[in-house]
């Protein structure tokens, strides 16, 4: 009897499970998309981002009465690929109109009075003028003109003891040995010696891929399965679920397991196209990132099976499948560093499955370990948490009156 | 209640202001089919609902099979077929699929079920579209993919809202003769229909309206209750001249149709036949031809719909 019972039960799972499948295979359209929307989107990323910023072009105003070469090629190779160096002027105020037409990305004024700053024991100034609005970039320029400021003041102090090693050797001759320091050394006593302890080079493109298949992974599950039970609703077949004896654990298992299937051949596409196409590195266990991946979808579907037991209709389905989206590039460290957020708005993305997923894919494909092991029993958990929800809730509205 | 199929006492639903259902009472013997007929908006889909426990009553007692359709057992459940009025399968899967989907729903396993899916698509003649997808079907057979779906898992107990709406005649009246088959085997059946005609199909008739049960009967008492007894319908060779006419034991009412044409409202018409004929010839009128009168289900139901609102008011049961 009891196995009578087991068979039933599996025979509903089973048969709810392969009606999904079905139903998303047979839409031709709707699966080409599910599977090649995000194909292409990986593809599309890792061959269009080249990770390198292009170059500010700079205009330098060197006044005339200093004593400083006036090359370009001489400051470009100063200053480095960071900056195009594409004029230098001998006032200030025709540089600067054409970085307010926008013509140019920075001017940099150099002080008419260095050398008799320096000769009164003064710091001469600098000026780097830009007009950015970008927060981001406007860090970067300010990096780039305290480089600039550096590499000038090394010039500076390299030509200064260049002159003081001569006077001195002048006034010295004949008069014994002298142990001669060479400038650039005095000018700058140390240099940094990096050294990068990760098992592979970093790369935006490798660094990005697994945050991007996490992503792709936790959207498509979400939209995919909170559409499924406001279909059912909308359709009339919950009419059939209530007088069936299918309960709400069985008909939420076969869609957990036909879902599941589905994110397993779309996440299986994007990993070789990651691995193979794009070239990330795979350093860690085949099984692990697999296991990684299923925790994701299952925490994703419940999201979006949770979505679909409690929206009205397909268009909130939608509308709430997107905001969690939205939540997801904005607080799951994708763009900005979980960490920067305050602890409340924390809790928020640890509540994306993607927000861990992001974490434990790139640990295990770039350094080759699972990292943080609480973010694997987290995902299980609420993967779990939102199951045995939707379930009640499922089976509350197979239960209640319908009115009207 | 006890013994009883399906059984509802002083039932009522309220939705906000509408009184969908007024004191429903009805039984419904195992092995039986009962139409449920009534204009639209009248309240028989509401009255399938509680039934399949879709919506529960505000008062009143129903037992489905034994149970409270609020807590059907799962074992009850695998008993109930059940045929929504609208078209609730999946446009994406086959004709074959959908009914293996709900023939699995219902606990069927894959040997009978496999055997019953064959079974049920050659009954509703959809065995050479089965590999055709839902959607692509006609209305017609759509509807008849929703029947094969409700008698996939051989039901003791048949809910079918509307099963023949949309379906050609010819085809109605194959799918009849399979619910009387059905019905033969001893499985209870539970009809909504829209065809009026369709009553004659039935063992008992509920008519609804407005709420309220109009009428609980055999089609043949149904018939009675609307005309008032039997009805003879007499053609004469003259006219007839009514006041001539003596009284006719037996014969409650005359009706007059045309100056040749008589009703004769009976007790029963066997034993008013030769009476009458015998006061017409009294009356000199010969009669030329007397046959008793079947008006159809749609005057029935008409008549007893119109009697139950002079008597309750065009709203019925109302808000």
């Amino acid at each position: 009897m009891i196995l009578l019972t087991i068979a039933k039960s599996l025979t509903r799972i089973f048969s709810q499970a392969r009606k999904e499948l079905l139903q998303v295979t047979r839409r031709p359209a709707a699966f080409a998309s599910l599977i090649l929307g995000p194909f292409l989107l990986m593809a599309l990323f890792g061959a269009g981002f080249t990770g390198v910023r292009a170059p500010l072009t700079t205009v330098l105003v060197i006044p005339p009465e200093l004593d400083l070469p006036r090359d370009a090629q001489f400051y470009q190779d100063l200053s480095g690929p960071a900056l195009r160096i594409v004029g230098i002027a001998d006032r200030a105020d025709e540089a600067l109109a054409s970085l307010d037409a926008r013509d140019l990305d920075l001017v940099v004024i150099a002080p008419a009075d260095a050398t008799q700053a320096l000769r009164e024991g003064r710091q001469a100034e600098i000026t780097v003028a830009f007009d950015e609005i970008d927060p981001a970039l406007d860090t970067y320029d300010r990096v780039l003109a305290y480089n600039l400021s550096q590499a000038v003041n090394k010039e500076i102090i390299t030509r200064a003891v260049q002159e003081g090693e001569a006077y001195a050797l002048a006034q010295l001759e004949g008069q014994g040995d002298l142990t001669q320091i060479p400038p650039e050394v005095i000018a700058a006593p140390t240099r940094a010696n990096t050294v990068n302890q990760s098992p592979v080079t970093p790369s935006i493109v490798h660094f990005f891929a697994p945050a991007i298949l996490a992503l792709i992974l936790q959207h498509m599950a979400v939209t995919m399965s909170a559409l499924s039970l406001v279909r059912e609703r909308l359709s009339g077949t919950m009419e059939l679920f209530r007088v069936s004896p299918a309960t709400s654990m069985e008909l939420l298992a076969g869609k957990y397991i036909g879902f599941a299937v589905i994110s397993a051949i779309i996440a299986t596409a994007i990993v070789l196209l990651v691995v193979y196409g794009l070239g990330t590195p795979m350093l860690g266990s085949p099984l692990a990132l697999a296991a990684i991946l299923a925790l994701v979808v299952f925490a994703s579907l419940g999201l979006g099976l949770l979505i679909s037991v409690i929206a009205d209709s397909e268009r909130q389905a939608v509308q709430l499948a997107l905001l969690v989206l939205l939540a997801s590039v904005f607080f799951s460290g994708i763009v900005l560093p979980v960490q920067d957020f305050r602890v409340p708005v924390q809790v928020l993305s640890y509540v994306l499955p993607v927000t861990h997923g992001i974490t434990l894919l790139q640990n295990v494909m770039l350094r080759g370990e699972i990292g943080d092991v609480w973010q694997i029993a987290v995902l299980g958990v609420e993967g779990l948490i939102l199951f045995i929800l939707t379930a009640l809730l499922l089976r509350r509205q197979l239960h209640q009156s319908v009115r009207g | 209640m006890e013994g009883m199929a399906v059984a509802m006492r002083d039932v009522r639903v309220r939705f906000g202001s509408v009184q969908a259902l007024e004191s429903i009472s009805l039984a419904v013997a195992p092995g039986t089919i009962l139409g449920i007929i009534g204009p639209s908006g009248a309240g028989k889909t509401t009255a399938i609902r509680v039934l399949t426990g879709a919506v529960h009553p505000d008062t009143g007692e129903v037992r489905v099979l034994g149970d409270d359709p609020k807590r059907f057992h799962r074992a009850t459940r695998e008993r109930i077929g059940y045929m929504p009025q609208l078209f609730v399968l999946y446009p994406e899967l086959t004709a074959r699929e959908n009914v293996n989907v709900i023939g699995s729903l219902f606990g069927l396993l894959w040997r009978r079920r496999h055997k019953r899916v064959r079974e049920v698509l050659q009954l509703v003649d959809l065995w050479d579209a089965r590999d055709r997808r839902a959607s692509q079907l006609s209305g017609g057979m759509q509807r008849r993919l929703e029947l094969a779906c409700a008698m996939v898992h051989d039901p003791q107990l048949l809910i079918l809202d509307e099963p023949t709406a949309g379906i050609d005649p010819l085809l109605r009246q194959s799918i009849w003769q399979e619910l009387r088959r059905l019905r033969e085997e001893g499985r209870t059946l539970l009809i909504t229909t829209q065809y009026v005609g369709e009553a004659e199909y039935c063992d008992a008739v509920a008519l609804i309206s407005e709420g309220r049960l109009v009428a609980l009967s055999t089609p043949d008492e149904l018939r009675r209750k609307a005309l008032g007894g039997d009805v003879l319908e007499v053609e004469t060779a003259e006219p007839v001249d009514l006041r001539r006419l003596p009284r006719i034991p037996g014969v409650s009412e005359v009706r007059v149709r045309g100056a040749r044409d008589l009703l004769f409202v009976a007790d029963e018409a066997g034993a008013a036949t030769p009476l009458i004929i015998e006061a017409l010839e009294r009356a000199g009128a010969e009669v030329t031809t007397s046959r008793e009168y079947r008006p159809s289900f749609d005057e029935v139901f008409a008549l007893l719909v119109e009697r139950h609102r002079a008597q309750f008011g065009p709203s019925g049961a109302g808000a």
